[in-house]
């Protein structure tokens, strides 16, 4: 068999059947652009809502409610976890504040792998910091500024402070965190916890009590972020298991899988449906092919085709019809997508209707493997026609 | 090149039955014969079991060039048949025979594209010799029925068979043209040295030709059936 030879006997044809080739694409096309369509639309909504959830960090954060006594064994081995992403104890919230002038900041422990900090510098020692953007607009301090910090404790009804110069380092965005705040390494807080516990911080010359030898810090709070979206509600389960109680946006995610896999159903189920009506229609019309075309593929099978070179010549012109119908409905999906898009989108970078190229390149195979094998069932019919029977009249 | 002996096609039964008994028939390379009768004796009917299209109920013997086509067709060897009609057979059908989607020069090329030969001009001195040059762009919608006879003959020959069958190539053709198609018909055939095979009402026109004539005789049997037997040379 001479696949070239009988591709283009089968272009051929399919040209000089102009009209009725172009019948066979549009009825695809019915079937195709409408699907693509709907597909865009489920994917562009529910990726926009996946893609709002996953660029937040704080959907992703776990937080231990009520105050816990954690060893940093603990947290340290949660941070190893294949499902989490970052975790860092926390100390005393109360003794966690730093005052800059009249403005007092929360203090967050932070480290390497920080989900809010992202690609920012991480603060390290005793004299780094990575400031709010609300607290940094209200100090007018830029990344490599210094800031006098004072901090206060009473002992024994006697209110004392303590001074120390942070650096700066870096202003996080303010989608990242809306508070005032400051990021620094845990050794700070954890000197700044000690200062306000009356005991001596040796490394800032901070004067007080000396600390005992064997006691072991105990931690009353985590910060902690999933890997995924998906694992939250794993985290959440395990905390739950540990009858530790934990805030989560398990909700939220739980809400966008579910509109998801909703949203799924209903296409696949429309999907199916328009596919085997396709389906129905390729087969008819490969059956009405080979019909209509008898003579033709007696004369064919007359100079030697053989019935495998004849199934080929219909299944090639059901492939020409499929792609046509697959690059033509890609094109009416763009101008859908287009007119959707500028029609309901009102964040940058966010889509009502999107669609991947191997969205595409996935409809092209679909399109012309459906095509191939209802072809090839339709004209099977070709394996029945005689040399003889139809060529007395061509 | 060609031999059969007590070869039986029949369709129908009873008094509908028809029956095709081919005695013997021998051919050899660059022979030359015209097969004559009345409408509905059976001429298509021999030319396709010598196409290799039609499958023969009974078979003393038939072969070509030494090959059992009885056995290949008990063995439903249809790709090998395909393959020896591609290879060594070329068909003039009644109405031409010829595909629409494909212009002249398509028709004619084709069976030599099958082969996977390129063109060594044959195309184009083919269409010379039988006058059809002019038309080589054209569809075949757009010829003559002369002119479709002709583009038949050239595609019968382009790629140089050894047997050529033509069944009533000039049937619907006035009398001058009939006369050109069957000379350029024969003359090609001669010129690569093809054996040829025509099927004719036109008795007088096949010994003008000089073919060797035979006539396939109608009989009725007693079950009301007939039988056509193809006789000798007369």
């Amino acid at each position: 068999m001479r696949i070239p030879l009988v591709a283009s006997l089968a272009w051929q044809d399919y040209r000089n059947d102009g009209w009725l080739s172009a019948c066979s694409v549009l009825a695809l096309v019915a079937v195709i652009a409408p699907l693509l369509v709907l597909f865009g639309l489920k994917f562009g909504l529910v990726s926009s809502l996946t893609e709002r959830l996953e660029n937040d960090p704080a959907t992703r954060e776990i937080i231990p409610l009520g105050g816990g006594r954690f060893s940093r064994t603990f947290v340290d081995q949660l941070g190893l976890r294949r499902d989490v992403a970052f975790a860092i104890p926390r100390t005393r919230q109360i003794a966690a504040t730093a005052q800059v002038g009249a403005l007092t900041l929360e203090m967050l422990p932070t480290a390497p792998g920080d989900p809010l900090l992202g690609g920012l510098p991480i603060p390290v020692g005793l004299d780094q910091i990575v400031l709010s953007h609300t607290a940094a607009e209200k100090l007018a301090a830029r990344p490599g500024d210094w800031l006098q910090t004072q901090f206060v404790r009473q002992v024994a009804g006697r209110v004392e402070a303590q001074h120390t110069r942070l650096q700066v380092l870096a202003v996080l965005p303010l989608e990242a965190f809306a508070r005032d705040g400051l990021f620094a390494g845990l050794s700070l807080l954890e000197a700044v916890e000690d200062y306000r516990d009356g005991r001596a911080v040796a490394a800032l010359g901070w004067d007080g009590d000396a600390a005992g030898v064997s006691e072991l810090r105990v931690y009353p709070a985590f910060r902690l972020y999933a890997r995924s979206l998906s694992d939250v509600e794993g985290l959440r389960v395990y905390f739950a298991a540990q009858d530790l109680l934990v805030s989560t946006q398990a909700l939220s995610i739980a809400q966008v899988q579910s509109l998801s896999r909703n949203l799924s159903i209903v296409f696949w189920i429309i999907a199916g449906l328009a596919l085997a009506g396709a389906f129905a229609a390729i087969f008819a019309g490969a059956l009405a092919a080979v019909a209509r075309k008898r003579r033709e593929l007696s004369v064919l099978r007359l100079l030697g085709f053989s019935t495998g070179a004849l199934l080929l010549f219909v299944v090639m012109q059901a492939l020409y019809s499929a792609g046509f119908a697959a690059m033509l409905s890609a094109g009416l999906y763009g101008l859908a997508e287009a007119g959707l898009n500028q029609l309901f989108v009102q964040v940058p970078g966010e889509y009502a209707s999107h669609l991947l190229t191997r969205h595409y390149a996935l409809t092209l195979l679909a399109v012309l493997g459906v095509s191939a094998v209802a072809a090839a069932c339709g004209g099977w019919r070709v394996a029945r026609i005689q040399a003889s029977e139809g060529i007395r009249d061509v | 090149m060609l031999n059969l002996s007590a070869v039986h096609k029949s369709r129908g039964v009873g008094s509908q039955r028809y029956s095709l008994v081919i005695p013997a028939l021998h051919l050899c390379a660059g022979e030359q014969l015209a097969i004559v009768g009345p409408s509905g004796c059976g001429k298509s009917t021999l030319l396709d079991l010598l196409a290799l299209v039609l499958a023969p109920d009974q078979v003393g013997r038939f072969e070509f060039n030494q090959l059992d086509i009885g056995g290949l067709w008990r063995a439903n060897q249809q790709s090998m048949l395909a393959g020896l009609r591609s290879r060594h057979l070329g068909y003039v059908l009644q109405t031409g025979g010829l595909l629409g989607f494909l212009d002249v020069r398509g028709n004619i090329a084709l069976s030599r594209q099958l082969l996977g030969l390129k063109d060594d001009g044959s195309v184009a001195r083919l269409a010379e010799q039988l006058q059809i040059s002019d038309q080589l762009a054209k569809k075949p919608a757009a010829l003559s029925v002369g002119q479709r006879q002709r583009v038949s003959c050239a595609r019968a020959l382009a790629h140089a068979p050894q047997l050529v069958l033509a069944d009533e190539p000039t049937a619907s053709l006035d009398p001058l043209n009939a006369e050109r198609v069957m000379q350029a018909l024969l003359a090609q055939a001669r010129e690569h040295r093809a054996a040829c095979v025509i099927a004719t009402h036109d008795e007088p026109l096949a010994r003008a030709s000089g073919l060797q004539v035979r006539r396939i005789s109608c009989q009725r049997d007693t079950d009301g059936g007939v039988t056509a037997t193809l006789g000798e040379a007369c």
